[in-house]
């Protein structure tokens, strides 16, 4: 009966909102024309003109997706295409002493083997170029590649894999963020120093704010690493065509910059690479960067036929980017009614074995990391630090959610000391149109207010005596 | 016993690159029929991104949705694009295609002016024609427009462009500068039950408001949103790669790495504010990434709420959280309704074992 309920009042409340949606923005043009002839408006205003913009269109691969027959890159076939799997370190810091990839080649069916001494340019990154195409010295996390084979079938390659013998010589490993910082920590870029990107962003006199706050309260907030999962994992065909000219599929977000980076890596013209984005099976920013195409092109190249990879789920946790880790350090001053004077925020990014896209989530986390609220007195520090680790980049939210984690943790436990309403609070010290933001930049259509109004009214919230 | 809990979180989120050039092109072909094709560089990364592109284009021309077809994602027949990243594809592909879209109405403009017998600034497009301001019935089709631009003029209604966010650097001392061109807002508020003696947390619904300036279509924006809150509630509660002290990982596998099903889903109530962006495509700005950045902050405040237990490393498991429930003993932990029994898997206590 609960259960019935339950669904009933979810239809109600969908059916209100598409309701109420559908009448806001489906309501026709007036039908009687002006007598005067109206002055442009400097921007098209949506609703003036045909029905487009506000509507509930049906997506155009709807209908492909629901009756199955959406093409994604598992389900393309190329005459004489061969399948690829590639050899995994399985230890996470170590030099390679040997590869023998002998007993492989030697697999019936197997119609090439590639190590790193076959990559021109055996680098990428859309940062820093740290990151191997295969590794061929030194092994940096457990998922770093080190060999690839491409076969008949998918099931020959993974039977070759298992038979490439890596001889290696461990070296010292770090695993934790801020003991990677010390000074003493094994180097995991030697000679660069662990920390491979910070920023800093510093606004009033957090001094002087601390000093005229009534109340300060400080604590510690740490996330974990996680995967994006998406329901496609990473998959790409390549086919290196007998011009010289590469042309290769992929489940990818950003063609233009993976184009760039291929080139790069192949020491092609760009001209002779052509990449096409299939569709993609989910990316949540896991998807931003080449992986594994510059060794299937490669292996193109080698067998003279196309290849196709895609990774498995193991592949897919080990190899590919992940959620940043965050050690967060959050240091408020607030008056008595709740307005915060002073903050202070040091942020320590566990950026895994390579940089990807940890400059970038690193910047955007120091920005975000006071919250939406006008702070007078502000430091913001972040780091972002090597460690053996399955490297973490790009991914939904890119070092938002951590940080929201911790100031809106903070701020619930400001308004219970303090003994005021979690929604008041943030009313207070909320942006309005015009604040200025911790890069002194003034912020137009800001509507955090609105937002907390609207939600407290949605949810039914009730302020408690 | 189960306690209930309700907490808040609010965010504000960029929309776009930090500081760097991150500029998208559009090619804008209106065809004899009426219709249109966009070439556009982005891809279509299941957030539904070419229905929102093709309805930017389709309200600039005066078309409808459906009239517009999109070729997307190939570096050699679409201009380029800096791709489905940073929740920029609504904003900034849609500002090149709005200016890509007005230089092929240009085009059709100049021809239904002769068609006409009024000055181009007298036509607006709509509904499929252009016509007189303020006299609709003295109109052209917008299919006979670009037969006659191409077969009689000599000049397919064909229009480029590329738009690329302003921003100012950013001063490496003090971080000063204009990193982004504008940010999106939101509040979620979750409402939780605990089991104060199993910790069991189970999330019961979710209202989300969210800022997204015009949307597009509010559809696909509830759609981001509830996807959105099903990430935030793995990150909350469920999701964590582990490692054991080797480096190794342990998890990497969806039987034991725990994450949410349609089942741990709550009661979802999305509403878009109201907004408008005037620097964004008919006031859009974007909603892919902010949709769960306040998720999982709510629900903690929400088991705060309930228990009084202020969980400070994420997920909130139970080997996280007993230490931190007052002395209690009380346990916090989040089940995933459907595969309770590898729940095992997740209290093994080596959730800090990569630290040596």
């Amino acid at each position: 009966m609960a259960d019935e309920t339950k669904t009933l009042t979810r239809e109600r409340i969908a059916l209100g909102d598409l309701l109420r949606h559908a009448d806001d923005k489906q309501k026709l043009p007036a039908a009687v024309p002006p007598k005067t002839v109206p002055v442009e408006p400097l921007v098209p205003q949506p609703g003036q003109q045909t029905l487009a913009v506000g509507q509930r269109v049906t997506r155009p691969d709807s209908r492909n997706h629901g009756l199955g027959q959406t093409k994604y890159i598992d389900d393309l076939t190329l005459p004489g295409m061969l399948y690829a799997k590639i050899k995994r370190a399985g230890i996470a810091s170590a030099r390679i002493v040997r590869i023998d990839t002998s007993a492989a080649e030697a697999v019936p069916g197997v119609m090439a083997v590639i190590t790193a001494s076959d990559i021109p340019v055996n680098s990428f990154g859309p940062t820093f170029q740290d990151q191997p195409v295969l590794v061929g010295d030194i092994v940096r996390h457990a998922g770093d590649g080190v060999a690839a084979v491409a076969a008949v079938t998918e099931q020959i390659a993974a039977e070759a894999v298992e038979k490439i013998v890596i001889e290696f010589e461990p070296l010292p490993a770090v695993f934790d963020p801020l003991e990677a910082m010390q000074e003493h920590a094994y180097k995991i870029h030697a000679p660069n120093s662990n920390i491979y990107a910070s920023k800093v962003i510093r606004k009033g006199d957090v001094e002087k704010g601390f000093a005229q706050s009534d109340r300060i309260f400080e604590g510690q907030f740490t996330t974990q690493m996680v995967e994006h999962v998406p329901l496609e994992p990473h998959a790409a065909i390549a086919d290196w065509d007998a011009n010289d000219r590469l042309t290769v599929w992929a489940t990818i977000g950003r063609i233009t910059l993976a184009r760039a980076d291929l080139a790069r890596t192949l020491t092609l013209p760009m001209s002779r690479v052509r990449l096409i984005g299939t569709i993609v099976g989910g990316n949540f920013g896991g998807k931003n960067e080449i992986s594994q195409e510059p060794a299937l092109a490669l292996l193109s190249k080698k067998a003279g036929r196309p290849v196709k990879g895609v990774f498995t789920r193991s592949d897919e946790f080990i190899s590919t980017t992940t959620r940043h880790p965050f050690v967060m350090n959050y240091k408020t001053g607030v008056t008595k009614d709740g307005r915060i004077l002073a903050r202070t925020v040091r942020l320590v990014l566990d950026g895994g074995a390579y940089c990807s896209w940890s400059a970038t989530t690193l910047g955007k986390a120091c920005i975000l990391a006071s919250g939406p609220y006008n702070i007078e007195n502000l430091i913001s520090e972040a780091f972002v630090v090597y460690t053996n680790k399955t490297m973490t980049g790009a991914m939904r939210g890119f070092g938002a959610p951590q940080v929201c984690f911790a100031y809106e943790s903070q701020m619930d436990d400001i308004a219970k000391a303090l003994g005021i309403d979690p929604i008041e609070i943030r009313l207070r010290n909320a942006f309005g149109e015009g604040a200025i933001s911790p890069t002194g930049q003034s912020l137009h259509s800001v509507v955090v207010k609105e937002s907390l109004l609207t939600a407290a009214e949605r949810f039914g919230w009730e302020e408690r005596p | 016993m189960k306690r209930r809990g309700r907490g808040v979180a609010c965010m504000w989120y960029p929309i776009g690159f930090t500081v760097d050039a991150n500029p998208s092109a559009a090619v804008v072909k209106v065809n004899e029929d009426g219709t249109a094709t966009v070439l556009t560089g982005t891809v279509e990364t299941g957030q539904g991104s070419l229905a929102v592109l093709g309805q930017i284009a389709a309200e600039a021309l005066g078309i409808a949705a459906a009239d517009v077809y999109l070729v997307s994602g190939d570096t050699d027949t679409t201009p380029m694009d800096t791709g489905a990243i940073a929740s920029r594809t609504t904003y900034v592909t849609g500002n090149a295609i709005v200016r890509a879209a007005e230089n092929a109405k240009a085009i059709l403009f100049q021809t239904a002016a002769q068609m006409l017998q009024v000055a181009v600034t007298q036509l607006e497009a709509r509904d499929r024609k252009i016509q007189v301001k303020g006299f609709p019935q003295h109109s052209v089709s917008i299919g006979d427009v670009a037969k006659r631009s191409q077969v009689v003029l000599g000049q397919p209604p064909i229009g480029s462009a590329s738009w690329n966010p302003p921003t100012v650097a950013m001063d490496p001392e003090t971080g000063q500068g204009k990193p982004f061109s504008t940010y999106v807002y939101a509040t979620q508020i979750a409402e939780v039950d605990v089991d104060d003696e199993t910790g069991e947390v189970d999330v019961l619904r979710i209202a989300a408001a969210h800022d997204c300036g015009t949307p597009i279509n509010p559809m696909l924006v509830e759609g981001q949103i509830e996807g959105g809150i099903s990430m935030g509630i793995g990150f909350a509660l469920q999701e964590e790669m582990l490692f054991n002290a080797d480096g190794r990982q342990m998890n990497p596998n969806l039987t034991n790495y725990i994450m949410p099903t349609s089942l741990d889903m709550p009661e979802i109530a999305v509403d878009i504010v109201a907004n408008y962006d005037a620097t964004g495509p008919f006031g859009a700005k974007g909603v892919g990434e902010p949709s769960l950045v306040p998720t999982a902050a709510a629900i903690l405040n929400a088991i705060h709420d309930a228990v009084g237990v202020r969980i400070t490393s994420l997920p909130a498991t139970s080997t996280n959280s007993t230490s931190s429930c007052n002395g209690c003993g009380r346990r916090v932990r989040s089940t995933s309704r459907t595969r309770r029994s590898t729940r095992a898997c997740r209290s093994t206590p080596t959730r800090r074992g990569t630290s040596p």
